[in-house]
């Protein structure tokens, strides 16, 4: 319908320029009228050495901040501030830079004294300390990975072979169970649940090639691991380390892939340093950190929300007062659950 | 076991908010969350209020070839592009266009020459990458020419923070009030950027003060993004003796925007250039009736939701828009066809396909 109604409008004008309605030399006039002042402007832009017109454009144009625009806008501004307040203006710039030398200082404060925090936090929670120095913003993620290693013992660690052994097994759909223990440092969890007939491995970001040839353990981080992990193959799932450090959205993403990776009755346990133990310490040292483990309840919430039941949660103890243990359990299909219908 | 990447990875040459293709490149981000992968945005340059969203492309890391993706958002030159080559991940890379360099470069030289870098880039990137996937049917037969094997069309993730803000009430009682001495409020939305052609539709407008409307006025929204071209579109204004019908609005919130889209009668598009041309679908949105120059990817965006010219004479634009102006039958059916053709571009519509083509990628290697 619409060609129909250009072509209406293409004749109406091809009658209204034969009957004289659109004067003969208008558009030659407005074309020839834009040329001149943009030559005037073109030659304008290059007396004042801008011969790309506008230097941020081009970042502009392809949507990047133009921060020589704000340079050049706070020059000009400053100049005319200048030639309008006189004195007045010279009294403000000196205060401003009296103002930015004392925020210069706090903040130098403000690094001693987080500095200071972090040596007394290492020797009344070692735990916490481990956490916050591999927190701190600019530790490459190796050392990262290193410096945070699972402490499982003690009841910790019977509590987790529980839930892994006896939830896993039951809902496992081959016989022996698959198992993955992520970030699992030097292999002694691993060692257990293959005691307890698992086919268990283990995946380490520094993990080094064994040299009994022993391939249970690999060297690879948790989130790529089960990442290339094929979906519901998993009956078993430990998470340690890479929950100690998390970034903002990585919680969700490594809930999600453990959702994914388990098998239908599968189970994920993951013992985590308590947010506590690094935040209500020390609110200072806590700012620092941009990588921080999250609440139980966090996890719970985001374990259930990728369909996941929440089975128990180890809460601290005497033994390992910074650290808890939460597990969930892929909900297997009812024609697995048993009590068919008739 | 079946390996599948854990990454997918965005580089993007430079990402700022109020930006088509910087906010297509975070609903990306979410979408490629959603499917379970880690993914992070990677940009030489990134605006203020990004911080923490957005990482220096310096931090890329090169994880190996079958764990980590790199999907390229192109738009321009850009040594992110360099970057993506010589990375050992699979490659995929989103096309946004790249205007061409003979509409820009006698104004903005060095842009010239970045935009002709940017389509030697697309042609060097395309033996390397799996699967190119553009925003338009035009932007994938560009992909095409410049030799890249399997293409697809995967819809821009609008942002429609612009379609559904309410329109701020000070603007639109000052819009309403200057219409109060008669004539129409021609509206175009766009980088103040040559290939626009603002100055077209300045002609236009002169034309149909002239011969139709002798009240008519012109909105030009959008960031004066080359200080030469808003300054000879100035000049023209004040030599032709339309300062006061002409107004030069800048770059506004959405919800200021969206009261220039309410209170206007007809949006104008000159433009020699569009890889898509959001400002299109906004019009639609907001049951402004479309008057279009029909060029690259403008048909394929308006389809019979607005009027498609073949050519670009300031009196034949001026005719069309008197005719959508008076003709009531027309504009009805045109804000219609627009109100439909807006509803076929919905994000979750363009999430999904974004992800389909992540899916025929994983499936395919």
């Amino acid at each position: 319908m619409t060609s129909e109604v250009v072509a209406q409008i293409e004749a109406q004008v091809s009658q209204m320029r034969a009957t004289g309605q659109v004067p003969p030399e208008l558009e030659g006039e407005l074309d020839e009228c834009f040329e001149e002042v943009a030559q005037a402007s073109l030659a304008s832009a290059a007396s004042r050495g801008a011969s790309d017109s506008d230097p941020g454009a081009r970042d502009r144009m392809a949507g990047r901040a133009g921060s020589m625009g704000l340079v050049q806008l706070r020059r000009q501004a400053t100049a005319a501030a200048r030639r309008r307040l006189g004195p007045s203006f010279r009294r403000l710039e000196r205060r401003g830079a009296l103002a930015v030398a004392r925020l210069g200082e706090a903040a130098s404060i403000r690094v001693h004294v987080t500095a200071d925090h972090l040596e007394r936090l290492a020797a009344s929670s070692p735990r916490a300390s481990r956490v916050l120095s591999a927190a701190r913003p600019g530790e490459p993620t190796a050392s990262v990975a290193g410096a945070v290693r699972p402490s499982i013992d003690g009841p910790l660690l019977a509590w987790v072979l529980e839930r892994i052994g006896a939830t896993a097994a039951a809902g496992a759909r081959e016989t022996p169970a698959v198992v993955l223990h992520t970030e699992c440092g030097d292999g002694r969890v691993v060692e257990a649940l293959a005691g307890r007939g698992f086919d268990v491995r283990g995946a380490d970001p520094r993990a080094p090639v064994r040299a009994d040839g022993d391939t249970r353990i690999v060297a690879a981080g948790a989130l790529e691991y089960l990442g290339a992990t094929e979906s519901g193959t998993l009956d078993g799932l430990l998470l340690t380390g890479v929950v100690d450090r998390l970034r903002p959205g990585e919680g969700r993403v490594l809930a999600q892939l453990a959702a994914r990776c388990l098998a239908p009755g599968g189970v994920v346990v993951l013992v985590s340093a308590r947010p506590e133990a690094v935040v209500a310490l020390d609110p200072v040292a806590a700012d620092l950190a941009h990588r921080r483990p999250l609440h139980p309840v966090t996890w719970c919430h985001l374990l259930a929300r990728h369909g996941l039941s929440v089975l128990a949660v180890f809460e601290p103890d005497a033994n390992e007062p910074d650290v808890f243990a939460v597990s969930a359990q892929r909900p297997a299909p009812a024609i697995f659950a048993g009590g068919g219908s008739a | 076991m079946k390996v599948r990447p854990v990454r997918i990875d965005q580089v993007i040459p430079s990402i700022v908010e109020r930006d088509a293709v910087s906010h297509h490149t975070l609903e990306a981000q979410r979408v490629l969350h959603s499917m379970g992968f880690v993914s992070e945005i990677y940009a030489c340059s990134m605006g203020p209020g990004l911080a923490g969203r957005v990482h220096p492309l310096s931090e890329l890391p090169r994880y190996e070839p079958e764990r980590q993706w790199v999907c390229y958002q192109a738009s321009i030159g850009s040594p992110a592009a360099d970057a993506v080559v010589s990375h050992p991940g699979l490659k995929l890379v989103d096309y946004h266009n790249i205007s061409p360099a003979e509409l820009i470069e006698r104004w903005m030289p060095q842009l010239g020459a970045e935009v002709r870098l940017g389509r030697r880039q697309l042609a060097e990137l395309a033996p390397v990458v799996e699967l190119g996937f553009a925003d338009s049917e035009f932007n994938r037969g560009e992909l095409a020419e410049a030799g890249y094997r399997n293409t697809m069309v995967a819809p821009l993730m609008v942002d429609t923070a612009n379609f559904y803000s309410p329109p701020d009430p000070h603007v639109v009682r000052r819009l309403q009030a200057a219409r109060a001495i008669g004539g129409h409020d021609w509206l175009f939305v766009g980088q103040m950027l040559p290939h626009k052609a603002h100055h077209d539709v300045i002609k236009a407008l002169a034309c149909s003060r002239r011969i139709f409307d002798p009240q008519a006025r012109l909105h030009l929204v959008g960031r004066e993004s080359c200080a030469a071209y808003a300054d000879a579109l100035r000049r023209f204004v004040s030599a032709l003796g339309l300062t006061d019908a002409v107004e030069f609005v800048g770059s506004i919130s959405p919800g200021e925007l969206s009261a220039y889209y309410t209170s206007a009668d007809v949006l104008v598009c000159c433009s020699d250039h569009e890889g898509f041309c959001v400002p299109l679908l906004e019009a639609m949105h907001h049951r402004l009736p479309v008057v279009a120059y029909g060029v690259a990817a403008v048909s394929e965006t308006l389809l019979d939701a607005g009027i498609v010219l073949p050519d670009k004479s300031p009196v034949l634009v001026a005719a069309a828009v008197q005719r959508v102006l008076t003709d009531h039958d027309l504009r009805d059916s045109l804000v219609r066809a627009g109100l439909r053709r807006t509803r076929s571009f919905t994000v979750e519509g363009a999430r999904r396909a974004f992800a389909q083509a992540v899916e025929q990628v994983l499936q395919a290697v």
